[in-house]
């Protein structure tokens, strides 16, 4: 049998290809997006014009990209730093809710008593701690119990859900805003535990980044102190050799286990506290409409276009965070502001696919290749 | 027509639990076969989307559910060729294909000429029977005063059923997601046993999402179907993988969706939203209890679920 | 089979074997690992393609492109790792596949026929039991009854009672006579010369991929056929001179571990190690020496007995702890286990002490210290290949394990724990890895050495220990060791003949 083709396996991806491949997928999704519009009789440049005009074109544009690039980076780390490890936590998405739970809860019950910085960070932390909990209801069975994580977390995601709908929506929760009688909403925190905007702390940064607050360098120090604990500790030493290979983990000295527990709490930590960020910060109460964007999904994209490299989240988030910011305004001009959505899922499809090309080259039979393939490396 | 409340809850219950039950029945096929798809609730949606305007532009049902089918089955193709061919991450594909599904759908609902987003569908299916049979009290409703779609799922749950446990194509099926490489070296061929039951899940999952459009609530909105392609994944752990008990499951949990309406005729208010929790909920019991390490592959999980399978790897 | 030929990446592992199988024959193949007998038997049942040479069924040239295709023509083979669907009941295993059952299965018809085989061969089993609920030893039961149901007329079996108990096997044997009497043929491969003895009728050795002899298994004493095996026509250098002994530092007592299917892989083993000395351990795989190290490197539980590393007793620390105490420990696995397969050389050579000064300073790691110690090492080990970022899967195996003895002997030491360091390796990595263990020795380290090749050991150790089912069976000195009655007593042959 000839084939046409073969496959195998790269050794060092170049870092060309790292780079082509990403873009590669954002260039093809755009064309399938374009494809669907040009179907749907709309006019392919006006829209992306539009887009891109909205997400980047004006000083306002641009700081509600990072506003909206904010929890994005923390979910992307939260996916990041799980798959890396091979730790399957799908469940960013609830773990940012009950993030975004207790940090409103510690709000709600601190009130006005609490002096200013000391309840931003009590606040923000609370979202840490809910989130890392939500995850551990998933990490602990799957370490002592070896209960398939995939699952448990995505399920999780929909009883956060409906959980912080109930204390709105279906319950006189102290969550709840009493004075809102028309319909409910969550209550607005004090205003001491207000993460502060850019604007507030120099008056001349207000017109050009409007309402972006610190949350947003919170989550970019995150980003980098995850990439220097991974990348420059002997704990993240251990981390990586236990992501690559258990049994060699185990051989030097690695407490595997524990490593893995450890991993999934970190994760779930990240995208609590973008929960808890978000009400710091832009939103300043549990708000579930403004919770509930499907961040903490869009965190696994943020990750699989950043191959999982904690600094990587920074831009690619700020692109996911355009797109997310750009839509809302296509319906100005007739189109749905779900194309955003649907550009992000092709977006990812591609990527996705795009891995394959990342770790395989592909060649024709008859050409040399020019390194050992895996296979020959391994037995020669 | 119906004799009680309580009547009517357990039809409406069933009504509510067949798109469920579609949706979940194609992903066990799936994921016998070894594929997991997260991908259920984008199959589905454009399945809706696709069925509804099927039957807005052209009235024709049939149509609707012929495209639904085929429309979920090529969403399906798209996973299938990332996780079989290309051998990447599952989850993240699966993930991709939801939230591009749900992009799509309302995108399609919304840009087109004529919105679909707000409109009746002009056709819908109804209870095949009226008078006669279905008046029979208690029986009467519960067996008879069904639509079309409901009873070809009875036939599916059944014949899937069958295929899968009675049948030697279904015993390959069970074997491929199991262990891989035993059933390559019984001559099975993974990679096209794989394809084939990710393309029909896919298309089982197409046609109950057109269930909730053309049935169930025959009108377009945006993402009508709430959390069905997510609960019909946890049904599939909860059943165990098996499709007679997806149906009831499904049927218990439509019946959740209903409950507090009737629950607040009785005086009872438990709220909507902690009732919306319980699939979910139980599905997480469900793995601890029963689906944790060795056992879960007793109970019918397919030991090879989720893991890409290379011929030359072995 | 004739004039078969079969070569991995340039490696002979077939060199021109001839083979014949008469109908109604067992025969069986002795050879050491990597001899060419399991290259011949997969040749033959379809898994790979000769390079060259011809199989001829019934006189008839036959060609096969899969397992499928083999099992067609009536040739099947029951590997050592079982090809059955844990979950499915044994009736299922058996109907998987199977051209000829109908697409409705019907379970009577195949507990029927499961029975009637079963009856037929001495061979009972339950049609309705999962696999998983079955014995080892009922497992490779149903893997014989899935040839007889497709109607195998050639079954091969690969070391079928490496994994069965003495009863188990006598068993298997009495089927084997009984399918050989219903005038099937059966390739059994062995390392054990008394089961050879027991139940073949015609025996071939295999040696560096050729035939060395065939002959009637009456006719072949054990003497010869272990000479055969090991072959003493090329004659290793003995060892230069010994150093010097010193205190023990690796002291083993009592040592029970048990395997991963749970049962009593090691059963009450005692070694001491000397500063200086070469231990070496012979034996076939799976006879407890896994169990052995493991335990020693901390990886498994020990379910009684004591490991003691410089006179302190470490049986229950951690393995971190063991290295710091001096366990230089060079595992089987070089990939996947000695090294992390998709970290770069630099990182792996750091494997062991990154949590210690130089490479951890403070809380952080001293990135320099893991360039210029990498250079270093990798210039001094003549690691050849290594690119920065290369993970170092992508090294040949010759330079795995050079990067792998850089570490572990270039750590604070004091014993060094080695299984097969030369397996896979060409000659002249070979030579600098024995190199490499005789320079420890001379450097006053307790070197235990685990290895199923016994002129290496021959020409390494200081003593020789022999492992058979988990104990030591005999000890020799380097003097007084002759491969020949190592042979025996690692294939289980004691003076009285019973195993």
């Amino acid at each position: 049998m000839t084939r046409r083709f073969i496959v195998e396996p790269r050794g060092v991806a170049d870092s060309w290809v790292k780079l082509a491949v990403p873009v590669a997928s954002v260039v093809a999704a755009l064309v399938l997006g374009a494809i669907f519009l040009a179907i749907t009789g709309n006019s392919v440049i006006e829209v992306y014009a539009k887009m891109l005009k909205t997400a980047f074109g004006s000083w306002r544009g641009f700081s509600e990209t990072l506003v909206s690039a904010t929890p994005l980076i923390l979910t992307g780390l939260a996916a990041a730093v799980a798959f890396k490890m091979l730790v399957w936590n799908i469940g960013g998405e609830g773990q940012l809710l009950i993030g975004a739970v207790l940090a409103s809860g510690v709000a709600i019950m601190m009130g006005d008593n609490v002096p200013a910085v000391a309840a931003v960070v009590l606040v923000i932390s609370a979202g840490a701690v809910g989130g890392a909990l939500w995850a551990g209801i998933a990490a602990a069975p799957r370490v002592y119990l070896g209960t398939n994580e995939i699952i448990t977390t995505l399920m999780l995601n929909f009883i956060a859900i409906n959980l912080m709908n109930y204390l709105v929506f279906g319950s006189f929760s102290p969550w709840r805003d009493p004075d809102a009688t028309q319909f409910p909403q969550g209550r607005p925190i004090s205003d001491r535990a207000r993460l502060p905007e850019f604007g507030e702390l120099i008056p001349g940064l207000k017109s050009f980044l409007h309402r972006l607050d610190l949350g947003f360098v919170i989550a970019v120090v995150v980003a980098i102190l995850i990439w220097v604990v991974l990348f420059r500790t002997p704990w993240g030493f251990g981390y990586r050799v236990a992501g690559d290979s258990a049994g060699a983990a185990r051989y030097a000295g690695v407490k595997v286990s524990r490593t893995f527990f450890a991993t999934f709490l970190m994760s779930g930590a990240a995208a609590g506290l973008a929960g808890g960020i978000m009400v710091a910060g832009v939103l300043g109460k549990m708000d579930p409409r403004s919770l509930e964007l499907g961040l903490g999904f869009t965190g696994i994209i943020v990750a699989a276009l950043a191959r999982l490299n904690p600094v990587v989240v920074i831009p690619v988030a700020i692109l996911l965070g355009a797109l997310i910011n750009s839509g809302p305004a296509l319906q100005s001009i007739g189109v749905p502001s779900s194309t955003a959505v649907m550009l992000q899922g092709a977006i990812l499809i591609f990527a996705v696919a795009g891995e394959f090309l990342i770790r395989n080259r592909i060649r024709r039979p008859d050409a040399v290749p020019t390194e050992v393939s895996e296979a020959e490396g391994a037995t020669a | 027509m119906n004799e009680s409340a309580e009547i009517g809850l357990l039809v409406l219950a069933i009504a509510a639990g067949t798109p469920v039950v579609y949706a979940a029945v194609g992903e066990i096929l799936a994921e016998r076969a070894g594929v997991l798809n997260l991908g259920v609730q984008g199959m589905m949606l454009v399945g809706a989307v696709a069925g509804f305007w099927a039957v807005f532009t052209v009235e024709s049902l049939w149509l609707g559910v012929l495209l639904s089918l085929i429309v979920g089955a090529a969403a399906a193709a798209i996973h299938a060729f990332n996780s079989i061919t290309l051998r990447v991450n599952q989850i993240v594909s699966g993930l991709a294909l939801t939230i591009f599904g749900t992009g799509l759908s309302t995108f399609i609902g919304r840009a087109g000429e004529t919105q679909l987003a707000g409109e009746p569908a002009p056709k819908s299916f109804e209870p095949l029977l009226t008078g006669g049979l279905a008046d029979i009290p208690l029986i009467g409703p519960l067996v008879f005063g069904h639509d079309i779609l409901v009873y070809l799922s009875w036939l599916l749950v059944a014949a899937t059923s069958y295929y899968i446990f009675r049948t030697k194509p279904g015993l390959a099926l069970r074997a491929v997601g199991e262990d891989p490489p035993s059933a390559e070296s019984a001559g099975i061929d993974v990679a096209k046993v794989r394809y084939i039951h990710v393309l029909v899940g896919g298309a089982l999952a197409g046609l109950g999402g057109a269930y909730i459009s053309l049935a169930l609530v025959p009108s377009w909105t945006d993402e009508p179907i709430g959390q069905a392609g997510w609960i019909a994944i946890a049904l599939v752990i909860l059943a165990s993988w098996r499709p007679w008990r997806a149906l009831f499951a499904a049927y218990l949990f439509g019946a959740a969706g209903q409950l507090n309406f009737y629950l607040q005729t009785q005086g009872v208010d438990i709220p909507s939203n902690l009732l919306a929790m319980l699939p979910f909920v139980l599905a997480i019991l469900a793995m601890l209890v029963l689906a944790s390490g060795e056992r879960a592959r007793k109970l019918g999980a397919p030991a090879a679920l989720a893991i890409p399978y290379s011929r030359e790897q072995r | 089979m004739r004039g078969i030929n079969k070569s991995f990446y340039g490696v002979k592992a077939n060199d021109d074997v001839d083979f014949d199988l008469g109908v109604g024959e067992v025969h069986a193949l002795l050879g050491e690992n990597g001899a060419g007998k399991s290259t011949m038997c997969s040749v033959l049942a379809g898994l790979y393609r000769p390079d060259s040479g011809e199989i001829l069924l019934d006189g008839e040239p036959v060609a096969f492109g899969s397992p499928k295709d083999a099992l067609a023509a009536g040739v099947g083979m029951v590997y050592q790792h079982f090809r059955l669907v844990m979950n499915f009941t044994v009736a299922e295993n058996l109907a998987l596949g199977h051209p000829d059952v109908p697409t409705r299965l019907s379970e009577k018809d195949l507990v029927a026929k499961a029975h009637e085989l079963g009856d037929r061969y001495d061979f009972p089993v339950d049609p309705n039991a999962y696999v998983w609920q079955l014995s080892v030893g009922q497992q490779q039961r149903v893997e014989i009854l899935k040839l007889l149901y497709r109607e195998a007329r050639v079954l091969i079996l690969d070391e079928p009672t490496a994994v069965l108990t003495p009863q188990e096997g006598e068993a298997l044997f009495r089927t084997m006579r009984l399918m050989a009497e219903d005038g099937r043929s059966l390739i059994f491969v062995s390392h054990k010369l008394n089961e050879v003895k027991a139940v073949s009728d015609r025996v071939t050795v295999f040696r560096d991929g050729r035939v060395v002899g065939s002959a009637d298994t009456v006719d072949a004493t054990p003497k010869d056929l272990a000479r055969m095996m090991v072959g003493r026509d090329l004659d290793l250098p003995k060892r230069s001179g010994s150093a010097d002994r010193g205190a023990v530092v690796l002291s083993v007592r009592d040592l029970a571990v048990n395997d991963d299917r749970g049962l009593e892989g090691l059963r009450g083993v005692s070694i001491d190690i000397r500063q200086g000395e070469v231990v070496g351990i012979a034996g076939v795989a799976g006879n407890g020496q896994r169990e052995l190290t493991h335990a020693i490197a901390g990886l498994r539980a020990p379910t009684a007995g004591t490991v003691e590393l410089g006179g302190k007793d470490v049986t229950s620390r951690t393995v971190a702890h063991r290295i710091d105490a001096g366990l230089a420990y060079v595992p089987q696995s070089r990939l996947g286990v000695g090294l992390a397969s998709g970290l770069t050389a630099e990182e792996n050579l750091a494997l062991k002490g990154y949590r210690k000064p130089p490479y951890a300073k403070g809380r952080l790691l001293d990135q320099d210290v893991f360039k210029s110690r990498g250079d270093k090492l990798i210039d001094d080990f003549d690691v050849r290949g290594v690119r920065p970022g290369l993970p170092v899967r992508l090294l040949s195996g010759g330079n795995l394990q050079k990067v792998l003895f850089a570490r572990e002997v270039s750590q604070d030491h004091i014993v060094l724990m080695a299984r097969s360091p030369t397996r896979g390796l060409d000659v002249g990595a070979t030579e600098q890895v024995r190199n490499q263990i005789l320079a420890e020795r001379d450097a006053g380290i307790g070197v235990l050495l685990v290895s199923e090749d016994l002129d290496e050991l021959l020409s390494l150790s200081d003593r020789i220990l022999v492992f058979y089912e988990g104990k030591v069976v005999g000890e020799f000195s380097a003097e007084e060791a002759t491969p020949e009655e190592i042979g025996l007593l690692m294939a289980g042959h004691t003076e009285e003949g019973a195993a």
